[in-house]
Parts: C-alpha cells; sequence; structure tokens
C-alpha cells in the first residue's frame, strides 16, 4: 500500500496537509478584503463584491448538524458502510458537507464534538488511492 | 400578459424497457401529444427536448433533433435542456416563455430517458464536484434531511414510510406507473437500508420512459378548437424556475430555495395553497415529499409527517400528492419526471385520470428540485395549472 506521502489529495485548497502526525490539519476557505465570507469551499472570486478571495483557515472543530451511514453499495472504492454529515465549524458560522469516521459509527450523534483528520480514504474512481478528509470523534480535551 | 395552454399530452408506461430508446419513446409521446392536441408536425414551431444522463450513459449528444425528426418536426428552433431532476419542468418554462414573448404559437416539450440501465449506479450532483467526491450520493443528502427532521420534529419512522405507502397505492391506479402493488409500512421499513433511514422501498426506483407536452398560446389553442372553460382548456397559471441561494449555514429542514419558488408561483397564480386540488412534487425519497408539503404551504413546517399520517394527502382526502403513484412508484427516468408530473396533472384538470380522478380538480401545482450544492438545491420549478 502506498504511503500516505505519496498519495495525492482529493482536492487542492480545501484543507492543510499537516507536516506530520502531531499537527492537525484545518479545512480552508476563502474571503475577500472586504469582509465578505468566509466561504466554503474557497471561491475563484467573492460572490458578493467579485474582488480576489484570500485563504482562511476554518480550523479543524466542528459539531455534527447531522449525519447518516451510506448502507448501499458505495461509489468511489469507500469502505461498506461509510458515514457522511453536516458539520457546524467550531470557529466560523458554516455548516459544511464532510464525510466522518467509518470506525466511529456508534459514536455517532446530532451536537457531538468531531475533529478533522486526514488520510487515505477512497480512490479516484478509476482505482488510484486519494487523501480525503474526515471528522473523527474529538479526544476529550483536558 | 399571455396565458400559454396546455393543449396536448402523450405518456406511456414506466418501466424497464431495455429493448426500447430514448429517441423512440420520445417520439411515441411526442406522437401521442400532437395526435391529443389535433396538430399536425408542420404546426410546431419551437421544441425543447429534456434529457440528463444520455451524454454520461450513451454518449448521445443533441439527441431532441432526433426525436422531433421522427415525428416530423423539423426545421423549426429545437433545444436540448438539462437541469436535473428539474428538467422537464425547465424545458415547459422555457416553452411558456417563448409563447408568452410571441415567439412561438405551438410549442412541443418532450422528455425521454433511460435510467434502468447497469451502468448507472448511484446519483450525484456531478462527478467534479467536492461534495460528490466527499461521498454526497443523492440518497445521503435526504437521510441527512430526514435524520435532523426526525430529531427536530419527532417526525417517525412510519410516517416516513407511509409517503411511500399512500403513493404505491396511488400507483396502483395508475396504468403508466412501474409499481402497481401495494405495499406496507412493515414491508417498507423491513426492504433493505439505504442511507438510513431510509429503506430501498422509500428510494425512487431508476426507469425508462417518456412524456411530451404540446403548449400553444390562447389563440393557437382557439384555432385547435379548444374555448376557454372546456375542460380541455388547462391554462399555464405560472411555470417558473428557480436556483439556490447556496448560504451557508443551509437549514436542512427548510430548504429556502423551495419556499421561496413555492411563494413566487403562488403570487403569480393569484392563489394560495388552500386553493390547490391536486400536487405532483419530487418524492425522489419519501422525506422529500414531507418536507416539500411543507414548503408549499399545505401544512406548518415541521408537521409533513403529521400530513401525510392524516390522509389528508392520500386521493380522497383534502388535498391529494402524487395521486400518479409520484417518483416511487411511476418511477424516475430524471429528463421525463417533469413532463410526466404535468401531463397527470392535466388528466386530473381534464377529469380523465380514471380510477385515481381527484373529483372536480381545478387547480394542479407540479413541484421539481434537481441538483445538490452546498446543501442547497441548483433547480427548482413550479408550475401552476388551472381551467
Ligand atoms: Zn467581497
Amino acid at each position: 500500500m502506498a504511503s500516505p506521502g505519496s498519495i495525492r489529495p482529493v482536492a487542492t485548497g480545501v484543507f492543510t496537509m499537516p507536516p506530520d502526525d502531531t499537527t492537525a490539519p484545518h479545512l480552508l476557505g476563502g474571503a475577500c478584503d472586504r469582509g465578505h465570507g468566509p466561504f466554503f469551499p474557497r471561491p475563484t472570486y467573492c460572490p458578493r463584491c467579485l474582488d480576489p478571495v484570500h485563504e482562511v483557515d476554518l480550523g479543524g472543530h466542528g459539531t455534527i448538524y447531522s449525519y447518516t451511514v451510506v448502507r448501499t453499495r458505495p461509489p468511489l472504492g469507500f469502505p461498506q458502510p461509510y458515514a457522511v454529515g453536516y458539520i457546524d465549524l467550531e470557529e466560523y458560522p458554516l455548516r459544511v458537507f464532510c464525510l466522518l469516521d467509518p470506525t466511529c459509527l456508534d459514536e455517532l450523534k446530532i451536537g457531538r464534538r468531531l475533529r478533522l483528520r486526514v488520510g487515505p480514504f477512497g480512490d479516484d474512481g478509476s482505482g488510484e488511492p486519494l487523501l480525503r478528509p474526515l471528522f473523527t470523534v474529538a479526544e476529550e480535551e483536558g | 400578459m399571455t396565458t400559454p395552454v396546455v393543449i396536448g399530452v402523450g405518456m406511456m408506461p414506466f418501466g424497464k424497457h431495455p429493448e426500447r430508446t430514448i429517441v423512440d419513446m420520445g417520439a411515441e409521446v411526442a406522437r401521442a401529444a400532437l395526435l391529443d392536441a389535433g396538430l399536425a408536425p408542420t404546426d410546431i414551431d419551437m421544441g425543447f427536448f429534456s434529457n440528463v444522463l444520455a451524454g454520461r450513459l450513451f454518449g448521445d449528444a443533441t439527441i431532441g433533433q432526433n426525436v422531433l425528426w421522427e415525428v416530423g418536426v423539423n426545421r423549426i428552433p429545437v433545444v436540448n435542456v438539462e437541469n436535473a431532476c428539474t428538467s422537464g419542468g425547465t424545458a415547459f418554462m422555457l416553452a411558456c416563455n417563448a409563447i408568452k414573448a410571441g415567439e412561438a404559437e405551438a410549442v412541443m416539450v418532450v422528455g425521454s430517458e433511460k435510467t434502468a440501465v447497469p451502468q448507472l449506479g448511484l446519483i450525484n450532483s456531478g462527478q467534479t464536484e467536492l461534495d460528490t467526491q466527499l461521498g454526497l450520493v443523492a440518497p445521503a443528502g435526504f437521510a441527512l434531511r430526514a435524520c435532523r427532521h426526525m430529531a427536530d420534529y419527532g417526525t417517525t419512522l412510519e410516517q416516513l414510510a407511509l409517503v411511500a405507502v399512500k403513493n404505491r397505492r396511488h400507483g396502483s391506479l395508475n396504468p403508466a406507473a412501474m409499481y402497481r402493488q401495494l405495499t406496507s409500512v412493515e414491508e417498507v421499513l423491513s426492504s433493505p437500508m439505504i442511507v438510513d433511514p431510509l429503506t430501498r422501498l422509500q428510494c425512487c426506483p431508476n426507469a425508462d420512459g417518456a412524456a411530451a407536452v404540446v403548449v400553444a398560446s390562447p389563440a393557437r389553442a382557439r384555432r385547435a378548437g379548444l374555448l376557454p372553460g372546456d375542460p380541455r382548456w388547462v391554462s399555464v397559471r405560472a411555470a417558473l424556475l428557480a436556483t439556490g441561494s447556496y448560504e451557508n449555514p443551509q437549514d436542512l429542514l427548510r430548504w429556502e430555495t423551495d419556499y421561496r419558488a413555492a411563494a413566487l408561483a403562488y403570487e403569480r397564480a393569484g392563489l394560495g395553497p388552500a386553493d390547490v386540488d391536486v400536487v405532483e412534487l419530487h418524492d425522489a425519497f419519501t422525506i422529500g415529499e414531507i418536507i416539500h408539503c411543507e414548503a408549499l404551504g399545505l401544512c406548518p413546517p415541521g408537521e409533513g409527517g403529521l400530513l401525510v399520517q392524516s390522509g389528508a394527502t392520500t386521493l380522497g382526502g383534502r388535498v391529494p400528492v402524487n395521486v400518479s403513484g409520484g417518483l416511487l412508484s411511476r418511477g424516475h427516468p430524471t429528463g421525463a419526471t417533469g413532463v410526466a408530473q404535468l401531463v397527470e396533472l392535466v388528466q386530473q384538470l381534464r377529469g380523465q385520470a380514471g380510477a385515481r380522478q381527484v373529483e372536480g380538480a381545478k387547480i394542479g401545482l407540479a413541484q421539481c428540485m434537481g441538483g445538490d450544492k452546498s446543501g442547497d438545491t441548483k433547480s427548482c420549478t413550479m408550475v401552476v395549472l388551472g381551467r
């Protein structure tokens, strides 16, 4: 199996690529200099004023707004079953769709706090593995 | 302002038709619509053809011209329309706009699609979109709404299943429906789980099929032998398309786009929810019907589950919803669905719906929704027909 370092991310500019296992990944959005946004995913131009946008770090934590488990034949080489949800980000009032960690299905519930993780998950549709962001259960913090 | 009139409809049974092509199904219903309207092919002066997946599945393009050529309609402007599940409603809106603008007097709208094919897989909103790449298949988008609806409003699994049971009962009365056997809450809930909490019988089946309507200016309708007040004089009180705002955060229980489009449709038609006699709406998944009934004002927000449980949306109830069987029982050939909804409403308003006739129906409303972006819908069509 390929090491994470050699695997392509599913998209660029959507999440940070942590240099090592101890650094948590963050989601990335975009905002313009006039204070519109942030938007997720990062748009090409600000949809309000058409100015260029700069990158905004959206953090790596959020809570579950809704979640579900896809049990039918999965797309993109995903495991069966896999989980998805809408996550309310902690640092900005944004509700984002994302994969959820399929190894902690029993711990998912509306309102649960999650943290972002990035790792090999599924493929590009033709068998090449990809790095994807997924939210997993946050450890209890001190 | 010119009020367009639907003067002809054509329909075929939806289902698995491996021997049929998109072109020959489209030609069958286009011919039926022409004969129903009493028009010759040369009377049609514009055509809109609705299809979503032929490019992806079969590598086809500009099929509308092929379909219309089969029924002798050529030379005129023909436009191929793709807008996901609202493609048919979008094509119809464009046809009505052409009539209102005086650019055409009689316009053919055909939707034809084959989705009962092995290469389809799960429908999504576009392979290159981030949400799709993160696993947002169509049933998941609706399941996420269902989970939250259950948590916030106490909507039950039984209420979800009742949508499927009701629409199957309706479908049993419709010769054009794919599924005509009755089902039960127990059978719906014990069918295989697709995406929690939506079981297989709560997801509309893939199907092959086609539907067509001919819409005309009032002057052209008169020349075709119709008069205002005839049961066959079905006028278009509203035909509109809205797209999403994509505002974030989205309230997943109240598609703002759905509410906005419904309000505009009622305003343009000069009526309200209480005036509607029969509704066709986008029940691709059971939760969809519950949420769309709320958006259309058939019940207060949050009470869509109670509404179906009360029997109000069953044939014979206060406001029957999806008497055709809906997408859940008629089947969902994507590009044909929006047109088939209009065929159903026209048959209802003419009093030609047979065993599933809504007695005395005078106002019909069709709602459809398609595509997903940032938790919002990419397209929402509303059509109000009246006689
Ligand atoms: Zn801006």
